[in-house]
């Protein structure tokens, strides 16, 4: 077991290395704006989205009904990530001069549209729990 | 003045996080997913450099004929599917950032070198994931190149990602062993779960490929309402690079046009007219780009390899097909002697029964099968064979 997570370390330090090895020609402005979008993205999560989450989970929890939280935790979950995914096509960026086989949908009405269905699933849920007895009535 | 005390009283510790979903058991299932995901995204992904500058010492054969089309889908699939996943493994252990540094040296090393690790691999995932999703949509903010970047991170994400794996290899063990909730009851009898965070991430990447993968799998095509394909386009087939964008529209519709062929100092000029009086062929070959989309047509042509033979070249000579095309990249492309002795190796006149319309490559476009979208040139105007 030692020894092969050993190995396994020693193998990803040389893959990584490897990755290192192909960027050694890279001029210092590539270099640079790759280490703004390496670094970004982490500080992106640390700094902004994750205390944004974990300040909307305190809220969510001392604000909702009991009954609400569970659905309004999953229904957020699948909304803040489908979005992230879905940024990209949203942004109105991209696409071709001329050529309307890309980015040819009506995505902002499609994002709309799953909000308010994840909003109606979350309702829903809370409901059905609340008739059920489940959880704590408040 | 405050002093350094009183600000890291401040800070949060990891035992402030209050949610009772975070834990190891739910981060090692997430993980183990997120993992599977970023291997075969990192196979797939290698897959295509190797068909886009293929080493020397290897030949890709034109069988099996979708093979570019599953495993560059596959590809942007299995990125789509990570997003979610590593979103919330993130969140799983976000409280862990807040660990106080360990007191003594060699511990402090330790600690630093694996949060280092950590953050490699943090860093490295969320840029292949960010520049990939662009990438697909055409939008490049950044000043370095896209290809040659996405690759040299990748090696550095999965590096990182053994490493990890290494490291936390005995918790990973344990808690995949044990179940996931807690064994002691909720407190919080409101509060959600550890499974209920656990589907949500399976059931948010499952939606993300599912209303997406249209642009690959056609019969999702009207479920993907965020595909960057909506999967149409002139003749029933999406255009990457049009005629105009190409600087090609002009040339291409030029009555003069002739298809010149060499071998060695042998040459032919041929007309569409006499391209067309040639024996045709038609063959249902797809398109499948580097972005992920791809969609299969039926295509009717000349045989790279009777146009080949007009000259007396070898059946399975390389063949370099030149193009029209002035503005941007891939304007001309290699056909290696086994591609070009499949006869569906053709050069298409027509696309779906009509003729080729401009922006897939009118007057005359290479399709071969197992190949990817840029090296199927368009407005080809020369073919050069190798003797």
């Amino acid at each position: 077991m030692r020894a092969a997570r050993a190995g396994l370390g020693a193998v990803g330090v040389g893959l990584a290395l490897w990755g290192l090895w192909l960027m050694r020609d890279f001029n210092r402005e590539q270099l640079t704006s790759e280490a703004f979008w390496l670094a970004g993205g982490v500080v992106l999560h640390d700094a902004v989205l994750a205390p944004i989450v974990v300040l909307l989970g305190y809220g969510a929890s001392r604000v909702l009904p009991g009954h609400f939280r569970s659905s309004t935790a999953t229904a957020f979950l699948i909304w803040g990530t489908l979005t992230i995914v879905f940024l990209p096509v949203l942004s109105g960026q991209g696409g071709k001069a001329g050529n309307d086989t890309i980015l040819g949908r009506p995505y902002v009405l499609s994002w709309v549209v799953m909000t308010v269905v994840l909003i109606a699933y979350a309702v829903v849920v809370a409901l059905i729990r609340r008739r059920s007895g489940r959880g704590r009535v408040s | 003045m405050p002093t350094v005390a009183d600000i890291e009283r401040r800070i949060p510790r990891p035992d402030d996080f209050e949610s009772q979903a975070r834990g190891t058991a739910l981060t090692a299932r997430v993980g183990s997913a997120l993992g599977i995901a970023f291997l075969v995204c990192f196979a797939t992904g290698l897959w295509s450099h190797v068909q886009y500058s293929t080493p020397g010492w290897l030949t890709i054969s034109p069988n099996p004929t979708q093979l570019y089309r599953w495993t560059q889908g596959l590809h942007i699939i299995s990125g789509t599917a990570a997003i979610p996943l590593l979103l919330v493994k993130l969140w799983s252990v976000f409280p862990r950032l807040f660990i106080r540094p360990p007191k003594g040296k060699q511990a402090l090393v330790v600690e630093g070198l694996e949060r280092l690790s950590i953050a490699a691999l943090m860093g490295s995932s969320l840029f292949m994931l960010a520049s990939g999703t662009l990438n697909i949509i055409g939008w490049y903010p950044w000043e370095f190149s896209f290809r040659r970047t996405h690759e040299a991170v990748a090696w550095v994400a999965i590096g990182s990602l053994l490493v990890h794996i290494a490291v936390k290899l005995p918790v990973i063990r344990q808690a995949l062993g044990e179940p996931i909730e807690p064994a002691e009851r909720h407190l919080d009898p409101d509060a959600p779960t550890r499974r209920s965070v656990l589907n949500g991430a399976f059931v948010a990447s499952g939606l993300a490929v599912l209303l997406t993968a249209g642009q690959t799998v056609p019969w999702l095509r009207n479920v993907s309402l965020f595909s960057v394909r909506p999967g149409d386009g002139p003749q029933g087939l999406p255009v990457n690079r049009t005629a105009a964008g190409a600087g090609a529209d002009q040339t291409a519709l030029d009555p003069a046009w002739r298809l010149e062929l060499t071998v060695g100092d042998r040459t032919l000029a041929l007309s569409r007219d006499e391209l067309l009086a040639m024996p045709q062929s038609t063959h249902v070959l797809p398109i499948a780009c580097v972005e992920g989309w791809s969609r299969s047509a039926t295509w009717t042509g000349v045989p790279v390899r009777d146009l080949v033979a007009l000259l007396g070249g070898r059946p399975d000579a390389d063949v370099t097909v030149r193009s029209l095309q002035t503005k941007g990249a891939f304007g001309s492309s290699r056909v290696v002697g086994n591609v070009v002795k499949d006869p569906r190796t053709m050069l298409a006149l027509q696309l779906n029964g009509e003729t080729l319309d401009i922006d897939h490559g009118y007057p005359a476009r290479l399709i071969a099968p197992n190949r990817p979208g840029v090296f199927q040139t368009k407005w080809v105007n020369r073919l050069e064979v190798r003797t």
